[in-house]
């Protein structure tokens, strides 16, 4: 047993990383060749606009089911969105924010974008702290508006009336989900402007621009798209659920950074908060790079159900950047 | 006629140091029993840098550094020679007092005494300064104008903020850019990776060691530690590290033998403070020779020396200077810093880990940092509840009977705290 978790905690966990999300991005963009149907109500962006994907992305239900008159959502049909919320609490629960890390298709993505850039030997790009702290708070924005939108597109707002039915599912046209994964089953029909009323117009221009962005960006400075988004957010909400936690023991930490220094996100406080326990922000994509580029023994930790299946080890660490070419 | 009295003086004082160092050698040696085999060779590289000095003649630059915080992964990879140059030497800080002000720390006088009575203008190619204490840092200019080659590498003030961190990155990015100036070779992926691999190859087998003197009852003299971590000072990262080797895998036979130079009476200090830097053994040897035990310190010449590692993610120089960078700034425990919370945590932290029974701070008089903090650090202590012993000193032998009376007091009075203590554990046992 101990040996088995020696093994584990020695191991390279960005490699089984870049596999493990190879595979799921398969079953998600490919899955419905497969026959494989994973389900509704994903807490990730299996973009239902792909033709056979392998399941469908929460948000484009979420934002359906609240285009509803306000006595209509608060009696029994609001039980619909309750019910697929639980649905996809009960998905989010298993692997909480790693369904970013390991399984979002967008997520893996902006990380090939990043590997790409590495083997050009193109540096990435630095903000400054303060500044991005403020653009992250787009996301929150995002997911009010991806439910306030079809929320007024059935009940009027005051002087401007109802909105029409060209501001359906807002968030998924300007979502790079929908113009960027049908690509890969060789469909570009996403990537047009529609000119059938100045709202979709606008839109699809939206959508476009963003599309464009979400390329430059994961190019120069990693997950780029993954500050502003929305699904994280929501899955935010519910991260006390999760089985999946990431684990700080402060007492052990030095504060040296390494951390901070091998996170994508660049959160500031894996390092520097000495006093929770449960280490998880709202950027956090579990994926747990963290944890392998720690120095300190059983400093960070990563624990299914209470139980440490992975931990930084002083072995670990150095097996690790020993290899590192 | 000046030239000849120079030469004398030169004589004079570097007779007194190996003097100096082989007494206290001496000392380590032959007052303590047990001492592993594999210390002898950190014994024999000390003894030599006095006899014979150990700049190294194989036609490599030399670059002589100061304080914990300068890289030597850089120096490495540019195919020079780091050396530390901090003096630990009483011969050589007399001959600095006599041009140095009066409150000067003795480690600094002890640096500029030695930099004045031997010409070594043309021996080191560089000498590194960081701008840590007020002390080290006017040392540059005084040495520019010995005619040394200097650089002052310039460190923040505080690092719990990402511009401190920035401008520390800068700044080290600036010295690889002089280092390959000066020596004329380039830093590349490939060799400063290999100068990773080597500093970290030392840090791992450092890593190890440290965790050996966890055993309680010890199964090494804090003396010895010390002397490890001087040995490095000075010596090349890779003998050094297969020689440390080789101490690692002697003391864990002595653990797993159940093997111990002390028994379980023995009280456990730890040392923080001003860095022991060898010949000047003075407070570790009193304290080892009254019957305590140094289980481990927190001093920049000993285990902070190696004991952080730095972690690149992107194998690329625009990654791994950064990432070096970090690792020499953001967990140092230098008194320069504020606010220094971390040493607090630190220290919090290494008393549980091995055990501690009390704590000694060391301040050299004149380093008003280590002595300002101490008030800091002093009721931290008191509140935890661990008692701390403070000794203002320097390198004279003046104080020595003293001293000696008040540490043995303090071992004293802990003995008789851990007698009762290990009786209360049975009792409720
Ligand atoms: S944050 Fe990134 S990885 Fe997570 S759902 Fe959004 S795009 Fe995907
Ligand atoms: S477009 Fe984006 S938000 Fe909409 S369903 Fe696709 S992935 Fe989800
Ligand atoms: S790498 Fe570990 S020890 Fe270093 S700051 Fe992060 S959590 Fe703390
Ligand atoms: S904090 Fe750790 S697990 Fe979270 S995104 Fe950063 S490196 Fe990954």
């Amino acid at each position: 047993m101990n040996k088995f978790k020696k093994y584990i905690n020695n191991v390279n966990i960005s490699r089984f990383r870049f596999w493990f999300q190879i595979f799921a991005f398969i079953i998600m963009v490919y899955g419905g060749f497969l026959s494989i149907d994973i389900g509704e109500n994903l807490p990730t962006f299996s973009c239902p606009y792909i033709d056979k994907g392998g399941g469908t992305c929460f948000l484009m239900g979420l934002q359906h089911r609240f285009t509803l008159p306000i006595d209509q959502l608060i009696s029994f049909r609001g039980l619909a969105v309750l019910t697929s919320v639980l649905f996809f609490v009960s998905w989010f629960i298993f692997f909480n924010k790693a369904w970013c890390g390991y399984i979002c298709p967008l997520g893996t993505l902006q990380d090939w974008f990043t590997k790409l850039r590495q083997k050009i030997g193109i540096r990435y790009s630095n903000y400054s702290e303060a500044k991005f702290k403020k653009l992250k708070k787009i996301k929150y924005i995002l997911l009010g508006l991806l439910i306030l939108i079809p929320i007024f597109m059935a009940n009027s707002i005051p002087f401007i009336g109802k909105l029409s039915h060209d501001w359906a599912v807002p968030f998924c046209m300007i979502c790079p989900g929908r113009t960027v994964l049908p690509l890969f089953q060789g469909d570009a029909s996403q990537l047009v402007i529609d000119y059938g009323s100045k709202t979709k117009m606008i839109f699809t221009v939206l959508g476009m621009a963003i599309t464009g962005m979400f390329f430059a960006g994961a190019f120069f400075k990693k997950r780029f798209f993954c500050f502003f988004c929305p699904m994280s957010a929501l899955q935010f909400i519910f991260k006390k659920l999760g089985f999946l936690r990431l684990i700080k023991d402060g007492t052990k930490c030095t504060k040296c950074g390494d951390c901070y220094r091998a996170c994508d996100m660049g959160i500031r406080e894996i390092a520097d908060d000495i006093e929770s326990k449960d280490i998880i922000k709202d950027d956090c994509m579990m994926c747990f790079k963290c944890v392998a580029a720690c120095p300190e023994e059983k400093c960070l930790k990563v624990n299914f159900l209470g139980k440490t299946i992975y931990e930084a080890t002083e072995e670990g660490f150095y097996k690790r950047q020993k290899g590192k070419k | 006629m000046e030239k000849e009295r120079f030469e004398k003086v030169r004589k004079h004082v570097r007779s007194e140091a190996a003097l100096e160092a082989g007494d206290v050698l001496n000392k380590i040696k032959d007052n303590f029993p047990d001492n592993p085999e594999g210390m002898n060779y950190f014994y024999d590289l000390l003894s030599r840098q006095f006899s014979e000095g150990i700049l190294p003649k194989n036609g490599k630059k030399v670059i002589g550094t100061m304080c914990v915080q300068v890289p030597d992964e850089l120096i490495l990879a540019v195919d020079a020679i780091p050396i530390r140059v901090c003096s630990g030497s009483f011969p050589y800080d007399n001959a600095g007092a006599e041009f140095m002000p009066a409150k000067t720390c003795s480690m600094i006088k002890a640096i500029m005494g030695l930099f004045s009575v031997e010409n070594y203008q043309k021996k080191f190619d560089m000498l590194v300064i960081p701008t840590t204490c007020d002390q080290k840092k006017k040392t540059t200019e005084m040495l520019t104008d010995m005619g040394y080659e200097t650089y002052s590498l310039s460190l923040p003030s505080r690092k719990d903020n990402d511009n401190s961190r920035h401008y520390w990155q800068n700044s080290v990015k600036e010295f690889a850019a002089d280092l390959m100036k000066k020596t004329g070779k380039k830093i590349t992926t490939s060799n400063i990776k290999k100068a990773i691999d080597l500093k970290n190859n030392a840090r791992y087998e450092f890593r190890r060691f440290f965790n050996l003197r966890k055993k309680s009852p010890s199964v090494i003299y804090g003396k010895d530690a010390f002397l490890v971590a001087n040995a490095y000072f000075v010596d090349e990262v890779e003998s050094w590290t297969s020689a440390l080797k080789n101490l690692n895998d002697e003391l864990e036979k002595r653990v797993n033998k159940n093997f111990s130079i002390v028994n379980q009476k023995t009280p456990r200090f730890l040392f923080t403070g001003s860095p022991p830097i060898f010949p000047n053994m003075k407070i570790p040897l009193l304290v080892e020779e009254a019957g305590g035990l140094i289980a481990v310190d927190e001093v920049c010449s000993s285990s902070r020396l190696l004991y952080d590692m730095p972690a690149y993610d992107e194998g690329a120089l625009y990654d791994m200077i950064p990432a070096i960078a970090d690792c020499y700034l953001k967990p140092c425990t230098c008194p320069c810093f504020v606010p220094n919370e971390e040493r607090k945590d630190k220290l919090a932290n290494l008393i549980d880990l091995f055990n501690i029974d009390g704590v000694i701070y060391q301040s050299f008089s004149g380093c008003q940092l280590y002595e300002m903090e101490q008030k800091l650090i002093g009721n931290f202590l008191m509140e935890k509840g661990i008692p701390m012993l403070y000794i203002e000193s320097d390198y004279s032998k003046e104080d020595t009977g003293q001293l000696s009376t008040r540490i043995e007091a303090f071992i004293e009075s802990i003995k008789i705290k851990k007698k009762s203590d290990l009786k209360g554990k049975r009792a409720t046992k």
